[in-house]
């Protein structure tokens, strides 16, 4: 008997083979997740209008992120021990936390998860962020709507209550008393990974060595808990490993970066979104599926450009976004329907820095390669990595969608648009929206903005012509 | 009292003082308030601490609105306005600026004046939980400004020096805890309006003549004959309590309520702990300042703070808490949500909750909140 998700899960790359034999672990996800027939006509019109499901790519990543969704929501059910990390956050502890506790551990960010499918696939995360909004964490506050998102869906039942949180203590002030309040309510061990941003303007890319060891000083605490936790330890060899496993997902990162030169942008900004993204939320279906679905997709957009097919006109100014929506495709959608070839910024970019100075201990290593990045050392340090990738794309223009309600982020608003446009001449847009809740920022709000930049752009570049 | 009066008659003149100082080669240090810089430091250094605590003026916010959006905490929007407008006198005569990040919301107001303006900043880190590598790492932020105030004002800060330092704020913080300990009283002694005045004053003031006054202050307020209390006590709380931004202060006053003691993390001076003139000093200043300091609420996690607040309630035999909180403080707003809940379970009082972007509009439907706070606890 046909189930009624049938087709919307075949437009998500599922094989009926696969519905049938992953049904019963289906059915308790959605139930869960309170997804029924009703909300099936809606994904679908969701999933055919903004995601491009002629590319078999898109279908196997939208697949990855559903099978990462039925693993999160089912992971206590399965008998699993459970570590949540949060978003921003350094890249690598998770993933070796996986690496070392194999199957007996789930370990991602939950809010990344719901927001790439509740919001991508079933524009339903409206409920979610409902929830939160009872449950401490109210509208009209400025508060982290993704926060809103871990908070509302462990307060449905979404999600399941972790063994332990781990917060980006470094970056944001908001992560750390969202999971501290969640703390408060179910009780599961929270543990705070410190730093302290706290570089003059124009410091970047030079630090103390006393920064290195007070961040790695803590990521050694993480270390320590998950010991102790779990039973088990992350060792520098582990720790290579772990990042060994992440190599093929990274290589197929890249080509597909590499594609997205081409001239007409031969996909939108939307599915490479939903691609780069995976390896930040996820340790386990990205491992296992991202990297044979991204390797698909890159021989998807290959043709495309072998054929000159684009989703942007011949021409269109390329544009620089720093974060796409993680909820909302058609905000992606409305950018390119304004004429602009969106470029979000190049993960490949974001790494490659020197090799880290030799370090007394694993997380000290790891927190001197995290300085050298730039995110989390300063508002210059950010201020540098735009200024390089738009080098790098050799951009027409920059969309600084700050989050308004990140205070790392939004502290940025003003003085990024006028260093760019001082240091690289490159037009900016600061842009201010919600990558995770669109209720206020939908792309209906920002269409008038943005054709307004396009316009501005596309005469730059007949005048630069002429 | 007359304490009280030489105190407003001293920082009347406080400007023209410090620009003489100016003008005879005296260095002046500017700092952000939340108590996590050491003024011992910068008076050692035969500098002068000043901290740049104005605020409750909504037009000095909205012109912080050309460099920065308006989703960052009121009070340090205001001081965005005032650094670049300059409508702030004190920053205009200000030769270093010593910023301690707390958060992100102090750190925009270190980075937007960095940028934007020519001041001479120097922002060091205050890590946001209690253990030894975190107060190695404040330790670390404090002598960096040792080694900065050295260059600036060319003084070598020895140890006899900043003892001697440390001694004269100790008699600061002594004497404003006694203070405050007498508040715990069922007598009329001082106006919490009054208090907050000298935590204000004792931040901008000349450390000596501040002591002077706290001390007969003392005096007066023993010998007084105060009527008895009859007002519903209030303990008020929250992110910041600026100078000039009292509307909170007059509403509670005016609804019949008596606030008993205030916890702010940023406008009341931290005077519960005093430094160990002993030892390594900059151990002891960091052991003050960062260890034994009750932390504020971008701290995680916030239980020392709240365990505290409900210690003081206690002490001070509140009949309830007002929560004073500035728009987007969201440690202080994640942590509203769920301490009413404890408040009430631990001590059986009730908690108001009020928020500010400094706006006019504010203060009438704040006036009906208050009123109907104050009466309800009155019962």
């Amino acid at each position: 008997m046909a189930n009624y998700y049938d087709r919307v899960l075949n437009l998500c790359g599922f094989e009926d083979e696969e519905i049938k034999k992953e049904k019963p672990r289906i059915d308790k996800a959605f139930q869960k997740l309170e997804i029924g027939p009703e909300d099936m006509e809606r994904a679908e019109e969701w999933v055919t209008k903004y995601h491009d499901i002629d590319l078999v790519g898109v279908k196997k990543i939208l697949r990855a992120w559903l099978l990462e969704l039925f693993d999160l929501v089912l992971a206590r059910d399965e008998g699993k021990k459970i570590v949540y990390y949060g978003f921003p956050s350094i890249e690598g502890p998770g993933m070796a936390i996986k690496t070392a506790a194999g199957e007996g551990v789930y370990c991602s960010c939950p809010d990344v998860i719901l927001c790439h499918t509740l919001g991508q696939i079933f524009n339903k995360i409206n409920p979610v962020l409902e929830a939160a909004e009872r449950g401490g964490l109210p509208p009209g506050h400025g508060l982290c709507s993704l926060q809103q998102v871990r908070n509302g869906g462990m307060a449905k039942g979404i999600i399941p209550v972790p063994d332990l949180i781990t917060g980006s203590s470094y970056y944001c002030d908001m992560g750390s008393k969202a999971d501290e309040l969640l703390h408060e309510k179910y009780g599961h061990k929270a543990i705070y990974v410190d730093g302290s941003m706290d570089s003059r303007w124009g410091e970047f890319p030079d630090y103390p060595a006393e920064k290195v060891e007070f961040l790695g000083g803590q990521l050694n605490k993480l270390f320590a808990t998950v010991k102790e936790l779990f039973g088990i330890e992350i060792t520098r060899q582990l720790w290579d490993k772990a990042m060994a496993t992440g190599i093929d997902l990274a290589r197929a990162i890249y080509q597909l970066e590499q594609l997205l030169s081409a001239d007409p942008m031969p996909i939108s900004s939307a599915e490479v979104e939903l691609a780069m993204m995976l390896a930040a939320a996820s340790t386990g279906r990205s491992m296992t599926e991202g990297p044979e679905a991204i390797n698909r997709l890159c021989q998807d957009v290959k043709q495309r450009v072998e054929k000159g097919i684009g989703v942007v006109e011949k021409g269109a100014p390329v544009v620089m976004i720093f974060l796409p929506s993680f909820s909302d495709p058609s905000i992606a959608h409305m950018m390119e329907e304004a004429g602009l070839a969106i470029r979000v910024i190049p993960s490949s970019l974001a790494l490659s820095v020197d090799k880290p100075t030799p370090q007394p201990t694993l997380g000290e290593e790891i927190a001197d390669r995290q300085l050298k990045m730039g995110a989390y050392h300063s508002s210059f340090g950010v201020v540098k990595i735009v200024e390089n990738a738009i080098n790098a794309l050799n951009a027409d223009g920059l969309l600084w969608t700050y989050l308004y309600n990140c205070r790392p982020m939004a502290l940025t608003s003003h003085f990024l648009k006028k260093w760019v446009e001082e240091n690289t001449r490159v037009p900016t847009l600061a842009l201010e929206m919600d990558i995770y809740d669109s209720r206020s920022y939908s792309a209906g709000t920002l269409r008038t903005k943005v054709e307004a930049f396009a316009e501005m752009l596309r005469a730059r570049k007949v005048a630069a012509k002429a | 009292m007359e304490s009280l009066d030489r105190l407003t008659a001293h920082l009347k003149t406080r400007l023209v003082d410090l620009n003489k100082a100016k003008e005879e080669g005296v260095k002046i240090v500017g700092y952000t308030p939340g108590g996590y810089l050491p003024e011992e430091l910068v008076l050692a250094s035969e500098a002068i601490p000043v901290c740049l605590v104005r605020g409750g003026d909504h037009s000095v916010v909205e012109l912080a609105g050309a460099y920065i959006c308006r989703w960052i905490d009121t009070f340090c929007r205001a001081q965005i306005g005032y650094g670049i407008s300059g409508d702030d006198p004190y920053y205009s005569i200000i030769d270093l600026l010593a910023i301690p990040i707390t958060d992100n919301h102090i750190r925009a107001i270190s980075d937007i004046l960095d940028y934007n303006t020519d001041l001479d900043i120097f922002p060091f880190g205050v890590p946001h939980m209690k253990e030894e590598a975190t107060l190695r790492y404040y330790k670390f932020g404090i002598t960096k400004l040792k080694t900065r105030l050295e260059e600036l004002t060319g003084v070598e800060i020895t140890d006899t020096k900043l003892r001697e330092a440390i001694t004269l704020c100790n008699r600061e913080r002594e004497l404003l805890r006694d203070i405050s300990l007498m508040r715990r009283s069922e007598l009329l002694l001082l106006s919490s309006r009054d208090f907050v005045s000298l935590c204000h004053g004792s931040l901008v003031a000349d450390k000596k003549v501040m002591v002077g006054i706290l001390e007969s202050l003392c005096q007066e307020l023993k010998e007084q004959k105060a009527p008895t209390n009859k007002a519903p006590r209030i303990l008020l709380t929250g992110s910041t309590l600026a100078i000039g931004d009292y509307r909170v202060l007059d509403l509670i006053d005016n609804a019949g309520g008596m606030v008993v003691i205030e916890d702010f993390a940023e406008g009341i001076r931290p005077y519960w702990e005093e430094v160990k003139p002993d030892g390594d000093l900059m151990q002891s200043l960091a052991d003050c300042y960062f260890r034994r300091r009750v932390p504020p609420a971008w701290f995680r996690p916030g239980k020392e703070r709240l365990d505290f607040l409900i210690k003081l309630a206690k002490d001070y035999k509140v009949n309830g808490v007002i929560w004073y909180q500035l728009m987007y403080r969201e440690s202080y707003k994640t942590e509203s949500y769920y301490f009413p809940d404890r408040l009430k379970r631990e001590f059986g009082v009730p908690m108001l909750t009020l928020e500010s972007d400094y706006g006019p509009a504010e203060t009438e439907p704040m006036r009906t909140r208050i009123e109907t706070f104050v009466e309800t606890i009155r019962r």
